[in-house]
């Protein structure tokens, strides 16, 4: 399992090389000024060639290049052009915001998603397995922002249940937290949700269909042990490749939500990044989000061994 | 003793002394406490206000810094950290006494080696540094004097000096050397003080206890007056979807937003909780030609253009309905307006179009207008003016890219665009001088071929910075107006008006030109 784990880990090292190389060349291609960005809508010639030369911005992409990797070296991401924040303090500001939200987001995926995927598999061809895949569609089919604002309606001006928007952090006040958290995190799931219940029905009903589990049954298995022990925990292999899209998805897709509920997440961070042409925020804060992917997709190899021990085997 | 000082001074250049002054007696709080909570629009990137011209920084940024001098209500310079001022009969020293017992968030007593100091940091990364261009030095022969030293004299030294769009805020000498953009935490003399900032979240402030008002004056005017924090805190929360402002207004979570969607105002008006304020003349919509590019370089294309335009339909469409129709590079409700040139605008004069453009030999060449999507009124007028000029035949082309690279384009080359579109809503505010800058070079955005300036506009210009009255430089500055409409070397369409709206139960909230915290109230 070590041998898998530090094979993994070595293996990220290029990865993170190739994608800061490829994130600081993309942005520097992209036509647009950070320093017409910064200055605002009327800003004079002069003004904006002042914020240039105080920013740095006027040396060449190639001395701009070394002296980032130069910094990188020694731990230092740069400071942001916008925010005049170093970019590690930004990012680690932000950062547990999108997680949070994301792990509530995904605990209400896996709840509903995989409840109701299950259900579906074991109530093939009911009312209860078409209502299931209806709500799936549903998931799937509605824009999250169009979700959010319904909700915003519903829950924050009509029936005063939760606030319109804005962030209480976790640590601060959880209650707080859970009244904030909990729209977005709904728009967040539920498209998610949609997606893995179709998954897990789909899978289920196939290992369902298998010899072993007809084996199970006729050896008078009680049902709840056959689903959960021999059917769910086969199943749960090509499923957790899908939850490891669905982390992905959750950390590096949560921007619109996140502007609709005024969440100041990471999401919201790189996109005004982008859209700003601040480019050491960019840099930075892609490759300190690429490494956490990075992170997330080691775990499921590794939960794949804990589940699988062929992979375990065919690894060492 | 003191307002009469002030009245002097303005007096002395020829500005409108504040109304306010005649007020009995100074405001005082008709109720203390409540926590408004204010919804802002944009983002804001820092609250170093010496290096950012953003509207969203100064809206929260300048309820806690102060000035040496800043605006009154109708945009006059007036006075602030200073109780008076004399300028030389040659025009080479401004000697400003400053107010005693002044004390900033951290408890310094404010003295002139602060002012000095702050000074010091805005020459050196100032982001309008060049307001000091023509200082020599500055001086502080005692705690309570500051003086300025011109290398040469420049009448409009104290316009420049008192423009809040990257004011001189004065902070404690020891942030001197507090790199650009740096400065995220303000410490002032204003009457709220930070408590917490959460990028992309909210700002938070609170009463700052020891705030001294300025006595000169009895009432709050512009970005001056007498001041007074009314209200326990204030957090400017980012809600950047207008949606969720309007919800945040109607549920009461916000008492107080900025730039409520046209949409949802019918219904808001019902609301008896709520009540609906505009702040006309908040922005000028304008389209700047390239005349370095054909087809617009040729003036009787520019003016065929011009003569096709509608304006009403062109603002409609950019501000969602909420609009004046306005002449030229200043708000009519400010005493440098003129409506020089008015001959030249709203036209909608489809065969006076035509007959240009037989008289410049117009053969379909395409005339690209350079817009962006980040900024909607910029997108939507492109999209009307487009379809305005393709109906008298001109090829009308629109290129969207986004406001950096509009930007970028507009600046660096003379080629693939013909018209860019922009906003000005700060720099008409704050007069012709500060507006008309963008027309001559460096940086005239009309792009004058090979780079020299029109004459007609540069010996205009030239007045308009030297002359040494106020009346003579007016007289420049609609000459310089007519001038450039007449030549059409930008074509602004009117002005804009920003719709906010607060809980009923707020009073002293006046719209301005950012959302002022301080003589506003909450009763029960």
């Amino acid at each position: 399992m070590l041998g898998i784990l530090v094979r993994r880990l070595a293996s990220a090292v290029p990865i993170m090389l190739m994608v800061s190389l490829i994130t600081f060349t993309m942005i520097h291609m992209i036509p647009g000024d950070p320093a017409a960005a910064i200055a605002g809508l009327a800003a004079t010639q002069d003004q904006i060639a002042n914020i240039r030369a105080d920013l740095g911005l006027d040396q060449p992409v190639l001395t701009q290049l070394l002296r980032w990797y130069g910094n990188l070296l020694q731990g230092d991401l740069g400071r942001s052009l916008l925010l005049g924040q170093p970019v590690l303090e930004a990012t680690m500001e932000r950062l547990p915001v999108t997680l949070a939200l994301s792990a509530y987001a995904l605990v209400l995926t896996l709840v509903i998603g995989l409840g109701s995927g299950i259900i579906a598999a074991l109530r093939q061809n009911t009312w209860v397995d078409q209502a299931a895949m209806l709500f799936a569609m549903i998931g799937i089919s509605l824009p999250n922002f169009y979700l959010g604002l319904l909700m915003i309606i519903l829950f924050a001006v009509e029936l005063r249940w939760l606030p319109t928007g804005g962030y209480v952090p976790l640590l601060q006040d959880p209650l707080g937290w859970l009244a904030t958290s909990t729209m977005p995190a709904i728009s967040l799931a539920l498209l998610l949700a949609g997606l893995l219940a179709r998954i897990t029905r789909s899978t289920m009903l196939e290992v369902l269909r298998q010899d072993y589990i007809r084996t199970a049954r006729a050896k008078g298995l009680p049902r709840r042990q056959v689903v959960i022990k021999h059917a769910l925990s086969n199943a749960l292999i090509p499923i957790t490749t899908v939850i490891g899209i669905i982390v992905s998805l959750l950390i590096s897709g949560s921007v619109v939500t996140e502007t609709l509920f005024s969440i100041p997440g990471i999401g919201q961070l790189l996109t005004q990044a982008v859209l700003n042409r601040d480019y050491p925020m960019v840099q930075g804060g892609l490759l300190i989000t690429t490494a956490l992917l990075v992170l997330v997709n080691i775990a499921v190899d590794v939960f794949y061994a804990v589940l699988d021990p062929r992979v375990r085997y065919d690894d060492a | 003793m003191r307002v009469a000082a002030s009245a002097a001074i303005f007096a002395a250049f020829g500005v409108v002394l504040s109304s306010t002054l005649a007020v009995a007696a100074p405001f005082k709080c008709p109720n203390v406490g409540g926590n408004f909570v204010f919804g802002q629009e944009a983002n804001i990137n820092t609250l170093d206000q010496m290096t950012s011209l953003t509207i969203s920084t100064r809206n929260i940024a300048m309820n806690m810094y102060e000035t040496l001098m800043t605006r009154d209500e109708n945009n006059n310079p007036i006075l602030e950290l200073a109780e008076a001022m004399t300028e030389a009969p040659d025009g080479l020293t401004y000697t400003f006494k400053l107010r005693q017992g002044i004390k900033f968030h951290n408890g310094k007593p404010m003295t002139s080696a602060d002012v000095a100091a702050s000074f010091d940091r805005y020459a050196k990364i100032g982001i309008q540094r060049s307001t000091l261009d023509n200082v020599d030095r500055w001086e502080t022969p005692d705690p309570f004097t500051f003086i300025i030293r011109m290398k040469q004299a420049q009448p409009t030294f104290i316009e420049a000096l008192s423009s809040f769009s990257a004011p001189i805020v004065v902070f404690p000498s020891e942030l001197r050397d507090t790199p650009s953009m740096q400065m995220t935490k303000p410490i002032g003399t204003g009457p709220f003080e930070l408590m917490e900032v959460s990028p992309g979240s909210h700002v938070k402030m609170k009463r700052y206890e020891g705030y001294q008002p300025n006595t000169a004056y009895q009432e709050r005017t512009g970005f001056g007056g007498y001041k007074q924090a009314c209200l326990d805190t204030v957090t400017f929360r980012i809600v950047t979807e207008p949606g969720a402002r309007v919800a945040g207004l109607k549920t009461g979570e916000l008492q107080g937003v900025e730039d409520l969607p046209t949409k949802s105002l019918p219904e808001l008006k019902k609301d008896p909780n709520i009540t609906i304020l505009a702040l006309n003349n908040w922005w000028i919509q304008i389209a700047n030609p390239n005349t370095s590019f054909p087809p617009t370089d040729n003036v009787l294309v520019r003016k065929a253009i011009q003569a096709a335009l509608d304006m009403d339909e062109i603002l409609d469409a950019a501000s969602d309905g909420n609009y004046r129709l306005n002449v030229g590079f200043q708000y009519p409700n400010q005493p440098t307006y003129t409506d020089a040139g008015k001959e030249t605008y709203n036209l909608r004069d489809a065969a006076l179009a035509k007959k240009y453009l037989t008289q410049a030999g117009y053969k379909g060449e395409p005339v690209i207008l350079l817009t962006n999507k980040d900024y909607a009124p910029m997108y939507n007028s492109a999209l009307v003016m487009q379809q305005q000029l393709q109906a008298v035949g001109i090829n009308a082309q629109m290129k969207v890219v986004d406001w950096p690279t509009s930007v970028q384009m507009m600046q660096n080359t003379t080629e693939g665009w013909n018209f860019h579109f922009t906003g000005w809503g700060t720099q008409p505010a704050l007069g012709p001088l500060a507006t008309m800058q963008f027309l001559v070079q460096p940086g005239a955005m009309y792009k004058p071929k090979g780079g020299i300036d029109d004459a007609d506009l540069l010996a205009a210009w030239k007045d308009m910075n030297t002359k040494t009255t106020a009346a003579e430089r007016q007289e420049a500055f609609a000459r310089m107006q007519k001038a450039v409409l007449e030549k059409v070397y930008s074509l602004p369409f009117g002005s804009f008006t920003k719709v906010q709206g607060v809980r009923s139960n707020v009073k002293g909230f006046v719209p301005f030109r950012i959302p002022r915290m301080a003589n506003v109230w909450m009763t029960n």
